[in-house]
């Protein structure tokens, strides 16, 4: 089993980094020489470079209502940026799903193969309506099926012809070339047995929260059940945001000065590897880390932390 | 007055030259020695080009010989336009991305927010051919089942929408086809600028929707009177409506040193055609109007190049050689320029011009023709008055 570890990017975070409106202005006595040419986009560039460069295998990105779209981010990146995985986490409510598998198409054929798709959990009802998305609530889970399974289909047969509550195509199905890369690796997320359910049929990943090794060996294997049931496998994954630093006490120092996500993990380096070589020997193949300030941290748990993971989840392999 | 120019991003890969019927540029036909995009090396291996790096080298050309941008096509089986204007987003510096879009695609606040997104990346280079005529099997391929009128209908109320979350934080609405309750995007994203839209579509139906959203109307080439007709219509249309269109044609030329070998390529690639490509031209089914206009022109039939030269310098059967309307301009630079100093003074705004292959073309064009034009155009108003 390989281990794939990924950085996650949420692009709504240090708002005022290159973000031209919002630039803290220097003191006359510095000549400011900034170009406004640079955008916000330079920023996830910079994140994306640090991530490639310390040995992370891919990117997350977040879906934020507040800021950029993670399929227009994923894309700029994934140009400028060799060799990660670029994985854009959007809803169900984008749109068409025939639409989204096509860019999904042109995305690969432009990358060599190193999208996949992320779908973001559902917003509340004022949200989706803020944004044109009236549909009731016990057809949220449905949709999401149909999305998925009309995508994968049209990359993936030709013709393909489907009728379903949200998706209708007749005929439909990507001939070559643009169906000549694989379709995106799917990664969905969620703690109940509806979630379990949908990625056992859907998703190449289940991301699950942050939990003790043994809660998360339970998960996982009621998921690899639902999956086989379902003639599938899914990988099991964990979004993990963590605070390291050299020693325990640095860690805990620095946790006490911002506000932890539920489930963060405080820790030296090397305790930090061993709780997350922990998740990986109860089965954990895909970890997504995060951390902020989103670039320095990627560094930081780039440099001390993975080696000191992959060298612990290497020989734990070579044990089993 | 000035006019703007732009070129054409090929989208289902492009020809070496009109005269060849398969794709040497992309992986749209058999990968031979030669092809460039992916190409093969020294030992016959794929290179490790993708299409997308050709796509790159034509908005690169466009751009440094002073074309605004290029038009971005969309159909099944072309590369799609968000994701080639986001991938070259930064390797091009004023290009501006005109991408091909059908509204019942997409949910209309997360396009705007895609466009906002866009917009942020490329420093406000974005813009939109809003497309919805075509119908029938073609549109239920895409996933919609929408009849004709109704998607006009769509059309207005997508744009309505997606206008107003751009200037509005606290937007709603509550039409046919969509509701929105306290809508809006961020603020950061309001400070955009709204992407310019061009509207295709000739029915009644496309003219009345283009009226109320559309920055440019954009039709193919027709013959010159009949494009003059019809952009005076739609100016008349809006200006009725308190609104004022601006008009853009999209056309094709062969441009050459002289008008005689503008026609002997014509010649040459009307002869390769095979019956094969006659019988699908024939077969093709539409419910658009403008697709129709087009398609009475019968190129199919034809059995010499010279039947199908409807005016001096303007030739029918260009789609026989490649995907996209009939009728396109054939000759020297200076006459390749005099047509469309014509159709400007036929009241033409703007142009989306392309040539096979792109690339070079591109240079083509853009170094011997477009420095030829504007000579004529007050001579011909005058005279037209």
């Amino acid at each position: 089993m390989t281990l794939n570890i990924h950085w996650r990017l949420d692009p709504a975070a240090e708002p005022q980094r290159l973000e031209p409106a919002a630039r803290p202005p220097l003191p006359a006595l510095v000549r400011d020489c900034r170009a406004p040419s640079q955008n916000r986009f330079d920023y996830y560039l910079q994140v994306a470079d640090a991530v490639a460069q310390t040995a992370f295998d891919g990117l997350l990105i977040r879906h934020h209502i507040e800021a950029d779209e993670s399929r227009i981010i994923a894309a700029v990146v994934a140009r400028a940026v060799p060799r990660l995985v670029v994985v854009p986490e959007f809803p169900a409510s984008v749109g068409s799903a025939v639409y989204a598998a096509k860019q999904a198409a042109t995305f690969q054929r432009g990358t060599h193969g190193r999208l996949g798709w992320a779908l973001a959990p559902d917003a509340d009802r004022d949200e989706r309506e803020a944004a044109a998305d009236f549909i009731d609530e016990e057809d949220l889970g449905l949709r999401a099926d149909e999305f998925l399974t009309v995508a994968r289909g049209v990359h993936g047969e030709r013709p393909f012809t489907f009728q379903g509550r949200h998706f209708e195509v007749l005929n439909g199905g990507f001939e070559a070339p643009l169906n000549q890369h694989p379709f995106p690796r799917i990664f969905l997320q969620g703690e109940e047995d509806e979630a379990l359910a949908q990625s056992a049929r859907h998703a190449d990943v289940h991301l699950f929260r942050p939990a003790p090794a043994d809660v998360l060996a339970e998960r996982i294997a009621r998921l690899n059940g639902l999956a086989e049931a379902e003639g599938r496998r899914v990988a099991a994954g964990l979004i993990q945001p963590l605070v390291a630093r050299e020693d325990r006490e640095s860690a805990e120092r620095a946790a006490r000065s911002v506000p932890l996500a539920a489930g963060t993990l405080v820790a030296s380096y090397d305790g930090a590897a061993e709780l997350l070589a922990n998740a990986v020997a109860a089965g954990v193949s895909e970890l997504v880390l995060e951390a902020a300030p989103t670039l320095e941290e990627a560094y930081r748990i780039g440099q001390h932390v993975l080696p000191r993971l992959r060298a612990r989840a290497g020989s734990a392999r070579q044990a089993a | 007055m000035s006019i703007d120019f732009y070129w054409r991003l090929p989208t289902h890969g492009c020809h070496n030259s009109l005269r060849t019927s398969g794709y040497e540029r992309g992986d749209w036909s058999p990968l031979q020695p030669g092809n460039i995009a992916p190409g093969l090396d020294r030992d016959g291996a794929v290179d490790g080009f993708t299409y997308i790096d050709h796509l790159g080298a034509i908005a690169r050309a466009a751009e440094s010989v002073g074309f605004q941008g290029g038009l971005i096509p969309s159909f099944p089986n072309t590369d799609d336009p968000w994701v080639i204007s986001s991938l070259l987003a930064r390797e091009t510096s004023s290009f501006r991305f005109m991408i091909a879009f059908q509204p019942g695609f997409g949910n209309p606040v997360h396009i705007a927010r895609m466009a906002a997104s866009l917009q942020r990346a490329t420093g406000g280079r974005l813009l939109f051919n809003i497309i919805t005529g075509g119908g029938g099997p073609a549109q239920l391929w895409w996933g919609d089942s929408f009849a004709h009128d109704d998607r006009y209908g769509r059309t207005s109320e997508f744009l309505d929408i997606f206008r107003g979350v751009w200037e509005s934080s606290d937007f709603s609405y509550d039409g046919r086809f969509y509701q929105l309750r306290k809508g809006g995007l961020p603020a950061l994203f309001r400070r955009e600028e709204f992407p310019e839209i061009w509207f295709s579509g000739s029915s009644d139906a496309a003219l009345q929707t283009a009226a109320r959203h559309a920055d440019y109307y954009l039709s193919w080439l027709e013959p010159f009177d009949q494009l003059g007709d019809k952009f005076a219509r739609v100016k008349e249309r809006t200006a009725a409506l308190g609104g004022e269109q601006k008009c853009a044609v999209r056309v094709d030329l062969v441009a050459r040193p002289t008008e005689e070998e503008a026609w002997a390529d014509i010649r040459a690639g009307f002869e390769n055609v095979g019956e094969e490509t006659r019988q699908r031209w024939r077969g093709q089914a539409t419910d658009s109007v403008g697709a129709a206009r087009q398609a009475a022109l019968r190129p199919s039939d034809a059995r010499r190049y010279d039947e199908l030269i409807v005016a001096p310098n303007l030739w029918g059967g260009f789609n026989l050689l490649r995907g996209g309307p009939a009728l396109g301009i054939v000759g020297s630079y200076e006459q390749c320029a005099a047509q469309l100093d014509d159709l400007i003074a036929r009241g033409a705004d703007a142009f989306i011009l392309a040539g096979t292959p792109h690339l070079e073309e591109a240079y083509r064009v853009g170094e011997e023709v477009l420095p030829l034009l504007g000579r004529q155009v007050s001579a011909l108003q005058a005279a037209a008055e």
